[in-house]
């Protein structure tokens, strides 16, 4: 089970590391510790909200700002857990950690693979979670370990983010089979990108996810 | 206040702040309580969120420039390879390195 896990969670690690890797290059221009990166991707792990953080450090934003500004980055997240209220399982150690580890690429691969049906589901997820956990903190430290040293040309590398979600877009169509909540997610992407561009993901989900419940409750009221 | 201690002090916020709004959905909804709404929505998100990320992820590209054409020329090879190969990974990697080919060059 592990062994499966480390294969399908590697797309991840294409995206992470690298990732990581340019969040540690411009952590380590801060003049603090290395370890603080590594730090940061274990204990705060989410990718934007680091990448703003260096903007908020190297200002000395107070802390209030810097709590409002993680949550309001971060607040499409709460979106994210309503697919998994079921299948994380009961509450234990385990299911906080994977709450805890759900960020974009991990929900996003999460909720288009299909579990083997003798894995133990919450295990599987969790072996999945850490591998790119490990992966992301891996790539932060390396960053900000060989700032000086780096000499390969990673220029581009971070259209791994973009591949893994068209494919992971392809698979879901795969499962899904229905044109609608595609079509309601690029709309919706549209109308935040005219008008909220800065808040962008935050508000096409919202702007998604309003636009099918009314679609639903309408359809109810007619039958 | 000493520059470590905010540092610190900065993580540890950050930290809280984004385990929240992870944890939010599973303080508010317990599940077992079947709600039909609920369950719909859950199932729509992810296409929606997948669909939401792709636009994201290209919406800071130059559309007047060649990146345009290399951004969707790798993008196509990224779809080819994943409709033909159905191999993630595969299809990742060959299209970062269209992408890489194209920036470097």
């Amino acid at each position: 089970m592990v062994q499966s896990a480390f294969k399908i969670s590697l797309p991840i690690m294409f995206g992470f590391v690298p990732l990581g890797i340019a969040f540690g290059l411009l952590f380590q221009d801060l003049g603090y510790p290395w370890y603080f990166a590594s730090l940061m991707g274990i204990i705060v792990y989410a990718g934007a909200a680091q990448f703003m953080a260096i903007g908020f450090l190297s200002a000395g934003l107070g802390v209030v700002e810097i709590a409002m500004s993680t949550f309001f980055l971060n607040s499409r997240h709460m979106f994210y857990g309503l697919s998994f209220l079921e299948s994380f399982g009961n509450w234990n150690i385990r299911k906080l950690y994977l709450i805890f580890g759900m960020t974009d690429e991990t929900y996003a691969l999460l909720t288009t693979i299909q579990v083997p049906d003798s894995f133990v589901k919450e295990r599987y997820y969790l072996y999945i979670t850490l591998f790119a956990q490990f992966y992301w903190v891996l790539g932060c430290t390396i960053g900000a370990l060989l700032a000086d040293i780096l000499a390969f040309n990673t220029d581009g590398m971070e259209f791994a983010a973009t591949a893994l979600f068209v494919v992971l877009l392809i698979e879901q169509w795969i499962i899904v089979r229905r044109l609608l909540p595609f079509i309601v997610g690029f709309v919706s992407s549209v109308i935040a990108l005219a008008f909220f561009i800065n808040h962008m993901l935050l508000v096409a989900i919202m702007i998604s996810i309003a636009s099918i419940v009314f679609m639903r409750l309408i359809k109810g009221s007619e039958s | 206040m000493n520059e470590l201690d905010y540092l610190i002090i900065v993580i540890i916020v950050m930290a809280l702040s984004t385990y929240f709004t992870r944890l939010i959905p599973f303080v508010l909804f317990s599940p077992g309580r079947e709600s039909s709404i609920l369950n719909y929505v859950a199932k729509s998100t992810p296409p929606m969120v997948m669909m939401i990320l792709v636009v994201y992820m290209l919406k800071d590209m130059n559309y007047y420039s060649y990146e345009l054409v290399f951004t969707f020329t790798a993008i196509a090879v990224t779809i080819g390879f994943q409709v033909f190969k159905r191999n993630a990974l595969l299809s990742i990697v060959a299209g970062t390195a269209v992408y890489m080919f194209f920036v470097q060059i």
